[in-house]
């Protein structure tokens, strides 16, 4: 999966590059609105990232040439501005997605995976499986090891956005975002405390132990030895 | 827009016009009264002869020789200057004329004209007259034949003098005009030297001096309620310079811990190698507090915004009641932990924006979670009061806010119990109720007493007003 980065900031880009590389994409990084607006409309990609404010041209722009060149690939804006204005705006001109600065890293790649599976023909699943958990989304019913598990209606939506993710980092306020739509800063321990009850139906008394926590990134659901 | 005239110009344009109407219609009533003056001099000069020559033929009874009677005529018009007779008969048969004008061509033209005996204007051979004709019966003639006489005075000087005296009265007129514009922007200039004191007292009023205030009693009466509202504005404006000064060292002095905190951490990490392990760890608990500092910065930016919004632009009516069952969902793991029931009554439907309200009712349930006693009760009212006034109440049992915090609850970073400096949250939960609360035009306010926190808030359920 190939990704073009267009970033001005030093920093950002370089963390963003290295990143994106290490969670498996092929990435390339463009300095200036210029170099990124070529980049974008001579190569192909399967999704670009774009830093709003740019030298020599924004992301609206390159934003704007992209799409009316007819080019459908998901593009996710990266922002200082929260403003709804700007939002409604980045959406009204064909971004997929929109994320303020200052974000978490884990947040931006399941972001970026999100569009990328959403880009990929979708395909209908009705099953989850991680290693021996079963999700039924149909009956909606979980499983481990072939016992029925009593899970509540948030809990099992919950458990399904972990195993839709399984292996990436999960944070606490995408969890917050996706699963009980808070969309602001609200206590985060609320999701622990959510976590340590989805893990005492599905973890506690079953091995290998599924969800990993990691210190300060979040959460994460997936077979231990393939961390 | 185009710019509005100014005043000077204005009320100087006013007067102008003012003087140009009245300064006219003086002028016109008075040069008309002059001619009428004199007209009235004229026709009582001919009406005096023609009455004397009427009484000449009347007192001439026995009918002789016209010779005597030509004699009396011209004794008449002795003592009328100029002023010239003409008596005919018949049509144009002339039984006397004086000399002067050829007064038999008026007679045949006002006869032709009409049958008036009052006075006319006439003009012959370049000279102005003021005729009057006027048929004569005496005794002694045939019942058949008529006379007529015509007496004329010329009346040239008169209208010399009245050309002369419309001159004069029009240049004065003119003058008047110009010098009453003159004056009234003179006055006006004058009249508005305390308008130009004020503007260059509030011209020295800057950001290091707002403590300068005017005085609206040392102003005249019109310019006192200007004079109060600027210094109204004054308040408000040096009010929201202080909060920001406050604010900015608040913002300095919360970023500092954290900041020093991670400069020391990471330098302790890197004086010597570290596992692999601890590196993680160190990372880890930098990222929480980074993970803070954002926070903490969106939450500001989130303030900012909020207070600097003139009009809520989501607006959207909702039941207060679903964004309440949906944060019970939230919270009910927590609360259950600890044992804390979450009881909801009332519902209200109200205008606004809803995730805001959202998020202020997040932050008022979340704190009465967390400052409850294990084992108590959160309980949210929703009512409408008065059909305009929704009122939410957010209360908790558990341990009492000592008095003195109370009013300083809702400010930025202000923490009741200083041991939870480091704790939870950045301190700006509070802010930002209040924020939402007044960006909707509302108000909030706090009691504890007898083992109770109650957060009241009132707010106006129809559209919000653009100023609070």
């Amino acid at each position: 999966m190939r990704i073009l980065i267009t970033e001005d900031e030093t920093k950002t880009g370089d963390y963003l590059r290295q990143g994106l590389s290490e969670a498996g994409f092929v990435v390339e990084l463009a300095r200036n609105g210029r170099d990124g607006q070529h980049l974008a409309m001579t190569q192909t990609y399967d999704l670009i990232i774009l830093d709003v404010m740019l030298p020599q041209l924004d992301g609206w722009s390159i934003l704007r040439s992209l799409r009316d060149a007819g080019q459908q690939l998901p593009v996710l804006l990266l922002t200082a501005r929260g403003d709804v204005d700007d939002r409604v705006k980045g959406l009204e001109l064909g971004a997929d997605d929109y994320l303020v600065k200052p974000f978490a890293f884990a947040e931006l790649l399941a972001r970026v995976r999100t569009l990328l599976r959403r880009a990929a023909a979708p395909v209908a699943e009705t099953r989850l499986v991680v290693a021996d958990l079963e999700l039924d989304l149909m009956r909606r019913r979980v499983t481990r090891a072939g016992r029925r598990l009593a899970l509540t209606a948030k809990e099992f939506n919950l458990l399904e956005l972990f195993m839709r993710h399984q292996g990436e980092v999960l944070t606490r306020s995408l969890i917050a975002s996706l699963v009980w739509d808070m969309n602001f800063n609200s206590d985060s321990n609320i999701i622990d405390v959510a976590i340590r009850r989805l893990r005492a139906k599905i973890d506690d008394d079953f091995e290998p132990k599924l969800i990993q926590t990691l210190r300060g990134m979040g959460y994460l659901l997936d077979v231990p030895n393939q961390v | 827009m185009r710019r509005p005239l100014s005043l000077a110009l204005r009320l100087t344009l006013l007067f102008a016009i003012a003087a140009s109407i009245v300064f006219p219609v003086f002028g016109w009533v008075i040069s008309q009264s002059a001619e009428r003056h004199f007209e009235a001099g004229d026709t009582n000069e001919l009406n005096i002869i023609a009455t004397a020559v009427e009484q000449a033929l009347a007192t001439d009874r026995a009918g002789d020789t016209l010779t005597p009677l030509q004699q009396r005529f011209d004794d008449i018009l002795v003592g009328h200057h100029h002023a010239s007779l003409a008596i005919i008969t018949g049509d144009t048969a002339a039984i006397y004329t004086s000399p002067g004008p050829d007064l038999t061509s008026f007679i045949a033209l006002d006869s032709n004209a009409r049958d008036s005996t009052q006075p006319r204007l006439w003009v012959h051979k370049g000279h102005s007259y003021r005729a009057l004709t006027r048929p004569i019966k005496p005794m002694t003639t045939p019942a058949n034949s008529t006379y007529r006489m015509a007496v004329a005075v010329p009346i040239d000087h008169h209208l010399q003098f009245l050309t002369t005296f419309r001159q004069t009265l029009w240049l004065m007129i003119a003058t008047g005009i110009v010098t009453m514009s003159l004056m009234g922007w003179l006055a006006v200039r004058q009249g508005h030297a305390p308008l130009r004191r004020m503007v260059t007292q509030i011209g020295r009023i800057s950001a290091n001096k707002l403590e300068t205030r005017l005085t609206p009693t040392a102003v005249p009466y019109e310019l006192a309620g200007l004079a109060t509202s600027v210094n109204e504005m004054l308040d408000r404006i040096t009010a929201a310079i202080h909060r920001l000064r406050d604010f900015n060292a608040d913002i300095a002095h919360e970023l500092r811990t954290p900041v020093s905190n991670l400069m020391t951490q990471s330098q302790v990490a890197l004086s010597r190698p570290r596992t692999a392990d601890q590196y993680r760890e160190i990372l880890g608990s930098n990222l929480e507090e980074y993970e803070r500092l954002a926070q903490m910065v969106n939450d500001m930016l989130f303030i900012a915004r909020t207070d600097n919004t003139l009009a809520i632009k989501n607006l959207s009516k909702f039941q207060l009641l679903d964004e309440v069952e949906a944060l019970f969902d939230y919270y009910s793991a927590w609360a259950e932990e600890r044992h804390i029931s979450l009881a909801v009554n009332g519902d209200a439907v109200f205008t606004g924006d809803r995730l805001m309200l959202k998020r202020a009712l997040n932050n008022l349930l979340s704190n009465a979670i967390r400052y409850s006693a294990d084992g108590g009760t959160v309980q949210i009212s929703l009512n409408l009061k008065g059909g305009e006034t929704v009122q939410i109440l957010v209360e908790n049992s558990g341990k009492e806010i000592p008095g003195e915090h109370l009013p300083k609850l809702f400010d930025r970073f202000y923490r009741a119990d200083p041991s939870r400096q480091q704790g939870a949250g950045t301190g700006l939960g509070l802010a930002i109720v209040q924020s939402i609360i007044k960006a909707h035009g509302g108000r909030i306010t706090v009691t504890s007493n007898h083992g109770i926190t109650r957060f009241q808030i009132n707010l106006p359920q129809g559209p919000v007003s653009t100023d609070h």
